[in-house]
């Protein structure tokens, strides 16, 4: 199975090639055989690379270790799981699977437009063959391939990195990737509609729903990777701009900005060539992050760093499609005029390209941020890392402007807003942002960003409430329906924006959440079984840890390697506000065959806070079972995750399919338009 | 040597499927045909849907009167451009789009015809339910948005 999937990625390479090319000739000389064997390619490209993949969870399940890949990143210990999970574990696999995803996308991008946008279809197809090209042009040809051999079978491998062995690992990067790749097909429709010169809306209206699809999956992928973090790495936090975070975070940036400039050229004409460059820069974002994970270049928890070469390729193939871009969009410039201009400083438009250049900014700020080592490196010699605080002091105050923008924006009026209108939807939600500050100030609470995150959190919350009470009145009072009924079918009649408001509100949730790590408490304490430690949490909550025992696994023998790792588990009871509220099992954990230690933290939760608990150091060599524990509570961090799932419906209910409401068996007739009485009615009797 | 046979099937089988179209002369369309992207029907159905939000705006109180007519009536000639060119294009049946424009205007329709109706208090524009007679919030006579707003049909 292996060998089959080896010989597999062989083939794919010249048949990809072969794709692309005919594709872009078969489209440019309107050869329909051509551009029919184009389409097939990418079918059979996605067959070959499931090959090349299953060949490779193959070699790990059947722990062949005279693969230099299956050697690095597994061993006979490794659960099963883990070992499926080994296709994306290290950068050879990860960068197999990229591709495979890539292909997957090309593939229903090309299947679901066999009848429809048969225009774009050679070049869309032509430029994803492409970039399969280029990566499977990586894979063979740049020190990466995953069938390497070692020359010899060593008994075992080396094992898994243990930070790796958590069920997040088969969750996180799948997804995250998924919307890497997702990207690719607006890309490629893009590319297909500045060549074709079909620059008016409907290649927006093709790529709306892919944007957002890679959209749904980075948000997940991004909050599926705080959690990890979170749960595995054991210091309490789920964030720390670390250069791979922050690469998945920026094309995160530019496709928000994108969702939200689009509606601008859909409604008004304008922004076309702001949005062009929007759909570009993403797509080279997401070839960023890949080159940025997988280079090394930079360091992280995540780099495999393994070598250079794959770095300039990369370099050498993003300049490239810089290159290539900026002339397709400055050649069809013409064809992007504007078709209106802005009427209002006071209006839904100016709101949007506020966000717009907000989030810029912060993908500026991050891209400066992440590339500063690499810079300072080049011009003095060493590299100099910008910690959290760089990151924080610009993207927190950017960040709440942005949360207020989103209160801002849906209330305010297309085109322009007369003063009048603005006071009379402002004032209840500025009043409930003032009431909220008033309130935390009393409390005694002086910590200014918490202050404005909170405020503005209830102002913009606020106006989501009210946006779906009134929508839902006048729905109910309009069309004589019942509250519950109108408000499915105002949500269903406009799934875009009332999923976009569902989303903003989660965000809404995310930032309370993340306010509230200006509260954070902690305690650090050495204890012996029988012994306790408490702690106040900033929400009034009072805990106590009750140390009970310490267990562990650790084998007689002391070189005994036949497990995948030992573990010493304490047994905690957790009492809160003097109640008993269950127990708690942290572990440490050693890993033999790596040589390495890590921690199982224990999480407590509730609705609004969570404690933390980490075993920080174990004494192995004492009899007394001495701990050193790290106690967190953490107010508002589950509300993260609850935001999250927020904003994962609203984008649900935004790409659901099916976005039209129903129509009448009348309508469905294929009639003449005159033969409609009636029609157009509300058109044609207006002055 | 299994292997080996293997790879060769594999290898042949994918050469003749790729390769079939252009002996055969099969081909895939180059241009979409009846259900073509038709852009002025997009616009339309754009322009529609601004207008019905626009009329969602008036009832929850977003726009003033003036602000409402103004836009209401750039919008309406939107649309309406967009229709002539699109009436020129040709006939035929009706796209997914036209269908949906349609339904869009039934609904501006049925918000329109509501509005005029009196639900929207002239004086403190609170939105009333149909057949009332008297505003719910300030008391003043309803029925005087009548004779004001250029209405459907008028």
């Amino acid at each position: 199975m292996t060998i089959l999937g080896e010989i597999a990625l062989w083939i794919a390479l010249p048949v990809a090639l072969w794709g692309a090319f005919v594709s872009f000739i078969g489209g440019q000389r309107g050869r329909s055989d051509l551009v029919l064997s184009g389409e097939r390619t990418v079918h059979v490209v996605t067959l070959l690379l499931v090959l090349t993949s299953l060949g490779i969870i193959a070699a790990f399940v059947g722990n062949q270790y005279e693969y230099r890949y299956v050697a690095n990143y597994s061993n006979r210990e490794l659960d099963t799981y883990f070992k499926v999970a080994g296709l994306w574990a290290g950068q050879r696999g990860s960068l197999v699977f990229w591709t495979l995803l890539l292909s997957v996308f090309s593939s229903i991008a090309v299947y679901t437009n066999r009848r429809r946008n048969r225009e774009f279809m050679p070049y869309v197809s032509g430029t994803l063959l492409g970039l399969l090209t280029f990566l499977l042009v990586v894979l063979l040809f740049a020190d990466v391939n995953p069938f390497e051999r070692l020359g010899f079978t060593p008994a075992n491998g080396r094992g898994l990195n243990p930070q790796l062995q958590n069920y997040w690992m088969t969750i996180h990067p799948p997804t995250l990737y998924l919307g890497f790749t997702a990207f690719a097909v607006p890309f490629a429709f893009a590319v297909a509609a500045l060549l074709t010169n079909r620059l008016d809306s409907r290649w927006i209206a093709v790529t709306r729903r892919w944007i957002l699809l890679s959209w749904f999956f980075l948000t997940n992928g991004i909050i599926f990777g705080m959690r990890w973090a979170y749960v595995e790495l054991g210091w309490g936090g789920y964030w720390f701009w670390d250069p791979v975070e922050n690469a998945s975070l920026l094309p995160w940036l530019t496709a928000t900005a994108f969702l939200h400039s689009i509606q601008i050229q859909e409604t008004r004409g304008m922004l076309k060539v702001w949005n062009m460059c929007l759909v570009v820069v993403t797509f080279l974002l997401t070839i960023f992050a890949t080159f940025l994970t997988r280079s090394g270049l930079i360091d992280s928890v995540h780099t495999f760093a393994e070598n250079l070469r794959i770095a300039y390729i990369f370099l050498g193939f993003m300049g490239g499609l810089i290159a290539f871009s900026i002339v397709l969009i400055v050649y069809r410039l013409p064809s992007l005029r504007s078709e209106n201009h802005f009427q209002s400083f006071l209006s839904r438009e100016s709101a949007f390209l506020f966000n717009n250049l907000l989030l810029v900014g912060v993908t500026f700020a991050v891209i400066w941020g992440t590339l500063f080592p690499l810079i300072t490196e080049g011009f003095f010699g060493q590299k100099i890392n910008v910690g959290p605080p760089f990151y924080n002091r610009v993207n927190i105050p950017i960040g709440l402007s942005l949360l207020a923008l989103m209160g801002i924006g849906p209330v305010i009026a297309w085109r322009r807003a007369s003063p009048r209108n603005l006071r009379r939807n402002f004032t209840v939600p500025l009043a409930a942002g003032a009431g909220t500050l008033g309130a935390l100030l009393t409390l005694g609470i002086r910590h200014g960003m918490a202050l404005a995150t909170f405020s503005i959190a209830v102002f913009v919350m606020t106006i989501v409430v009210i946006e779906f009470w009134k929508g839902t009145t006048a729905r109910a009072r309009i069309a004589g329906e019942g509250a519950f009924r109108a408000l499915a079918s105002l949500v269903k009649r406009n799934r875009r924006r009332w999923g976009g408001y569902i989303v903003h509100a989660g965000v809404v949730v995310v930032f309370t959440g993340l306010g509230g790590a200006a509260f954070d408490a902690r305690v650090e304490q050495d204890l012996v079984p029988g012994e306790s430690m408490s702690l106040r949490s900033a929400l009034g909550t009072e805990y106590r840890l009750e140390y009970e025992s310490l267990s562990h696994s650790r084998p007689r023998v002391a070189d005994d390697v036949r497990e995948n790792d030992w573990r010493w588990t304490a047994l905690l009871t957790l009492y809160r506000n003097g109640e008993r509220a269950g127990i708690m099992r942290p572990e440490r954990r050693i890993y033999p065959v790596m040589g390495e230690a890590s921690t199982e933290v224990g999480i407590a939760s509730t609705a609004f806070e969570d404690l933390y608990v980490i075993p920080k150091d174990v004494d192995l060599d004492s009899e007394t079972d001495m701990v050193t524990f790290e106690a967190k509570a953490l107010p508002l961090v589950p509300w993260i995750w609850y935001g999250g799932l927020i904003v994962t419906i609203g984008a649900l209910v935004g790409m659901w399919p099916g976005g039209r409401v129903p129509v009448r068996a009348t309508a469905r007739r294929p009639v003449s338009r005159d033969a409609v009485p009636g029609g157009h009615r509300a058109v044609a009797s207006t002055p | 040597m299994t292997v080996l046979i293997g790879g060769v099937l594999l290898a042949a089988g994918v050469v003749l499927f790729i390769l079939e179209p252009v002996f055969s002369g099969r081909s895939a369309p180059l241009y979409s045909g009846d259900d073509d992207y038709d852009d002025s029907a997009a616009r339309r159905r754009i322009a529609l849907t601004a207008l019905r939000d626009l009329e969602y705006d008036r009832a929850t109180g977003k726009l003033d009167s003036n602000d409402y007519r103004q836009l209401k009536a750039e919008l309406s000639r939107e649309a309406l451009s967009h229709l002539q060119r699109d009436d020129g294009a040709g006939d035929g049946g009706e796209s997914a789009m036209e269908r949906a424009s349609r339904d869009l205007e039934e609904e501006i329709d049925q918000l329109r015809s509501a509005l005029r109706e009196g639900m929207l208090c002239p004086s403190c524009e609170h939105l009333n339910n149909v057949g009332a007679r008297f505003c719910g919030r300030c008391g003043g006579a309803l029925h005087a948005e009548e004779g004001r707003a250029p209405g459907v049909g008028s």
